[in-house]
C-alpha cells in the first residue's frame, strides 16, 4: 500500500488523469472568463469528440486523423449552439446555463441513438504503444503522452493569451467588453470563436480520454461533473487555476480510488466544499 | 383582476374535482399511478419553483434532497423500525441535508449557487451509490412498506392529493408573506436589502430550508408510491427534469410546476412507447420553452389573459407595443406573481 511503486503508479494514474481534467476544464473556465456562461453542454461536447475518435481510429488507425475529426465535427455543432440558440439569450444568466443543458440532453439521446449504450475504448493500435520501465515501475507510454498534450496545450493556451493580438482582445473582453467594442472589435465574434475553441478542447479531451475512459452514456455528466469540480476549485475563468485544480482532483481521486473506494466521490466534493466556504471565487478567482 | 382571480379559482375547482373524482369515473390503477407520479413531481417542482421564484435560487441538486429522505425512510424500513420512526428518520435526513446545502451555498447566488449544489447533489448519488451496506448501492432498497392506515391504493391516493394541495397552499402562504418579499427583495437586489439591515445568508439558508422539507416530504410519497429508491433518483438528471419542470410549466406561478411535472411525466411514461427518441423531444421542448416562451406554459396563459383584457378595456396601443418591445424574453427573474 505504501511501497514507492505503488506511489509512483498512483501519482501518475492522478497526473494522467489529472491531465485529462485539464483539457476539459481549461475549454470551460475560458468560456466562462470571457462569456460568463458555464457550459452544461461541455461533457456533451467530449462524448462527441470521444465516440467519433474511437470510430475514425478504428477505422483508420491514425490518432491524429481521429483527433481532427472530433475536433472538426465538434466545433461547427458548437459552432450552431452559439449562433443559433445561445445568441439569443446573451446577458441572461440562467437561461443560457438552461439552454445549455438542453442541447446537452439531445447531444446525449442522439450519440445513444447512433452508437448505441455499448462502452467505447480507443482501440489500442491507434495509441501510443507499449510500457515505460523504470527499476520495478511499468506504466504505459499513452498515458505519458496524455500528460505530455495537456502540457503542451496549456504552455500553448497561456502563450495565446498573453503573447498574440487575438489574446489581448480575449483579455480585453474580459476586463471591459463595451470599451473594447467602441474601439471596433465585433466582441459577439469572439464570443463565438472562444465558445468553439473551448468546444474543441473538450474534443480533444473526449477522444484521448477514451484511450483511458471508455466512451457509454452518462459519460457527458460524470465528465462535467469533474470539469466544474476542478474549475470551482481554481476559480472560474482562470487557465492557472485550471491546471492546479486538474493535478490536485486527478491526485486525490487516484489515491482515494486505491485507499478508500467507498468514499471515492466524497473526497473530490469534500475539498471544494472547502474551498468554496473560505473562498467562493475559488483558489485563483478574481474578486470582483 | 376580478376575471383572473375567477379564472384561476375555477381552475383550481375543477382540477381539484377532476383529481377527487378519478377514481369513481373508472381510473384504471395505471392512470391512478401515473396521476399520483404527476402530484409528487408537481410538489418536488413546486419546492423549487419556491427557490427559484421567490429568493432566485436556481438549484441543479434538489432531486437529491427527496433520494436522501427517500434512503431514510427505505433504511428504516429495511430494519423493521415501524412508520412513526421511518417518518421521523426521513425528516431528520431531509433537516440535516437541506441544513448542509443550505449553509454551504448560502454565501453564493447565481452561477455559483447552481454549481454548489449540482455538487451536494452529486455527494447524495456518490453516497448512495457507494455506501452499500447502508444504501444497497446500485440495487438501491426495495420492499418498502408504506404506514397501514394509507396502505389501499386509493386511501393513499387521496393522500396524496390532500398533500399536494396542503403543501402548495404552504409555499403560495409563505410566498406572500413578509418573508417571501424578503426573498423576493434579495433576489432583485441583494446589497439593498443588505443595506437596509437584512441578514441575506440567513435568509437564504431560511428558504433553503422551507424548500428543501418540501423535497424531502415529496421523497418520503415517492418511497411509499414505488416502495423502492435507487441511486438514480439521487443523479443529475432527476434534478434536471426538475428544472425543466419549473420552467416549462412557468417559474413563480402556482400551478406552473403541476402542470410542467405533467408534461415531463406524461412525455417520460406514455410518449417513451411511441418514441424511441424521447430525451431528445424533451430536450428540444425544453429549447424552445426557453427561447420563446420564458414565461412557461402557464406564465404564457396569463400574459395572454393580461393581452386579451386590455383589449377588452380598449385602452389605446402603448401597453401592447410595451409588451411586444420585451417579448417573453424578460429574465426570469423579473417575473412577477400571479396564478
Amino acid at each position: 500500500m505504501f511501497t514507492p511503486v505503488f506511489l509512483a503508479e498512483q501519482t501518475l494514474n492522478g497526473l494522467s488523469f489529472g491531465a485529462l481534467l485539464f483539457l476539459l476544464a481549461s475549454g470551460l473556465t475560458l468560456v466562462f472568463g470571457l462569456m460568463r456562461i458555464v457550459n452544461l453542454a461541455h461533457g456533451a461536447f467530449y462524448m462527441i469528440g470521444g465516440y467519433l475518435g474511437v470510430v475514425v481510429a478504428g477505422l483508420t488507425g491514425n490518432l491524429l486523423l481521429a483527433v481532427l475529426t472530433g475536433v472538426v465535427v465538434v466545433a461547427v455543432t458548437a459552432f450552431i449552439v452559439e449562433v443559433v440558440l445561445l445568441r439569443f439569450v446573451r446577458g441572461q444568466e440562467l437561461p443560457e446555463v438552461l439552454l445549455t443543458v438542453g442541447v446537452s440532453f439531445v447531444i446525449a439521446d442522439l450519440c445513444l441513438a447512433i452508437f448505441g449504450g455499448d462502452p467505447h475504448s480507443l482501440p489500442s493500435s491507434a495509441g501510443i504503444q507499449g510500457s515505460m520501465t523504470v527499476g520495478d515501475l511499468t506504466y504505459p507510454w499513452y498515458r505519458i503522452f496524455v500528460i505530455g498534450i495537456a502540457i503542451a496545450i496549456g504552455i500553448a493556451l497561456i502563450v495565446i493569451q498573453n503573447r498574440t493580438r487575438i489574446g489581448a482582445v480575449v483579455r480585453a473582453g474580459v476586463d471591459d467588453r463595451e470599451i473594447i467594442s467602441a474601439m471596433g472589435v465585433n466582441i459577439g465574434w469572439v464570443f463565438t470563436g472562444m465558445f468553439v475553441v473551448g468546444a474543441a478542447l473538450a474534443a480533444i479531451g473526449g477522444t484521448i480520454g477514451a484511450g483511458v475512459r471508455s466512451i457509454a452514456p452518462g459519460i457527458q455528466d460524470e465528465v462535467l461533473l469533474y470539469a466544474l469540480v476542478v474549475v470551482i476549485i481554481g476559480g472560474l475563468g482562470s487557465v492557472t487555476g485550471a491546471a492546479v485544480g486538474s493535478v490536485l482532483i486527478g491526485l486525490i481521486d487516484a489515491f482515494a480510488k486505491a485507499w478508500i473506494p467507498e468514499l471515492s466521490y466524497f473526497t473530490i466534493f469534500a475539498p471544494m466544499a472547502l474551498v468554496l466556504v473560505l473562498r467562493p471565487t475559488g483558489l485563483f478567482g478574481r474578486t470582483t | 383582476m376580478t376575471r383572473t382571480r375567477a379564472i384561476s379559482g375555477g381552475a383550481i375547482v375543477a382540477l381539484l374535482a377532476v383529481a377527487v373524482a378519478l377514481p369513481y369515473i373508472g381510473a384504471t390503477s395505471y392512470v391512478i399511478s401515473l396521476v399520483s407520479t404527476i402530484l409528487i413531481a408537481g410538489m418536488l417542482a413546486s419546492s423549487l419553483n419556491f427557490l427559484i421564484g421567490d429568493a432566485g435560487m436556481a438549484s441543479l441538486g434538489h432531486g437529491a434532497i427527496a433520494a436522501a429522505s427517500a434512503y431514510g425512510a427505505g433504511w428504516a424500513s429495511k430494519q423493521g423500525l415501524d412508520p412513526g420512526t421511518q417518518v421521523l428518520i426521513a425528516l431528520g435526513i431531509t433537516l440535516v441535508v437541506s441544513f448542509m446545502y443550505g449553509i454551504l451555498s448560502m454565501r453564493t447566488s447565481g452561477i455559483y449557487f447552481l454549481m454548489v449544489t449540482l455538487a451536494l447533489g452529486m455527494v447524495v448519488y456518490g453516497l448512495a451509490f457507494r455506501w452499500s451496506q447502508v444504501t444497497g448501492g446500485e440495487n438501491g432498497i426495495s420492499g418498502i412498506k408504506r404506514p397501514e392506515f394509507i396502505g389501499e391504493w386509493w386511501t393513499f391516493y387521496y393522500f396524496l392529493v390532500g398533500a399536494f394541495v396542503l403543501t402548495t397552499a404552504l409555499l403560495a402562504v409563505v410566498s406572500r408573506s413578509p418573508f417571501g418579499a424578503s426573498l423576493r427583495g434579495i433576489r432583485d437586489s441583494e446589497t439593498r436589502m443588505r443595506s437596509l439591515g437584512y441578514s441575506v445568508p440567513a435568509y437564504r439558508l431560511g428558504a433553503f430550508m422551507i424548500s428543501g422539507t418540501v423535497a424531502g416530504f415529496a421523497g418520503l410519497l415517492s418511497v411509499w408510491l414505488t416502495h423502492f429508491v435507487s441511486p438514480s433518483t439521487a443523479g443529475v438528471h432527476k434534478s434536471v427534469l426538475l428544472i425543466v419542470m419549473v420552467i416549462l410549466g412557468g417559474v413563480g406561478t402556482v400551478f406552473g410546476p403541476l402542470i410542467g411535472a405533467a408534461v415531463v411525466v406524461l412525455v417520460e411514461n406514455v410518449l417513451s412507447n411511441e418514441v424511441e427518441r424521447w430525451p431528445t423531444v424533451l430536450g428540444l421542448i425544453f429549447i424552445l420553452v426557453i427561447l420563446f416562451a420564458r414565461a412557461g406554459i402557464v406564465g404564457s396563459f396569463n400574459k395572454l389573459i393580461g393581452r386579451l383584457k386590455r383589449r377588452a378595456t380598449s385602452t389605446p396601443s402603448p401597453p401592447a407595443e410595451a409588451e411586444l418591445v420585451t417579448p417573453s424574453g424578460a429574465p426570469v427573474s423579473e417575473r412577477n406573481h400571479t396564478a
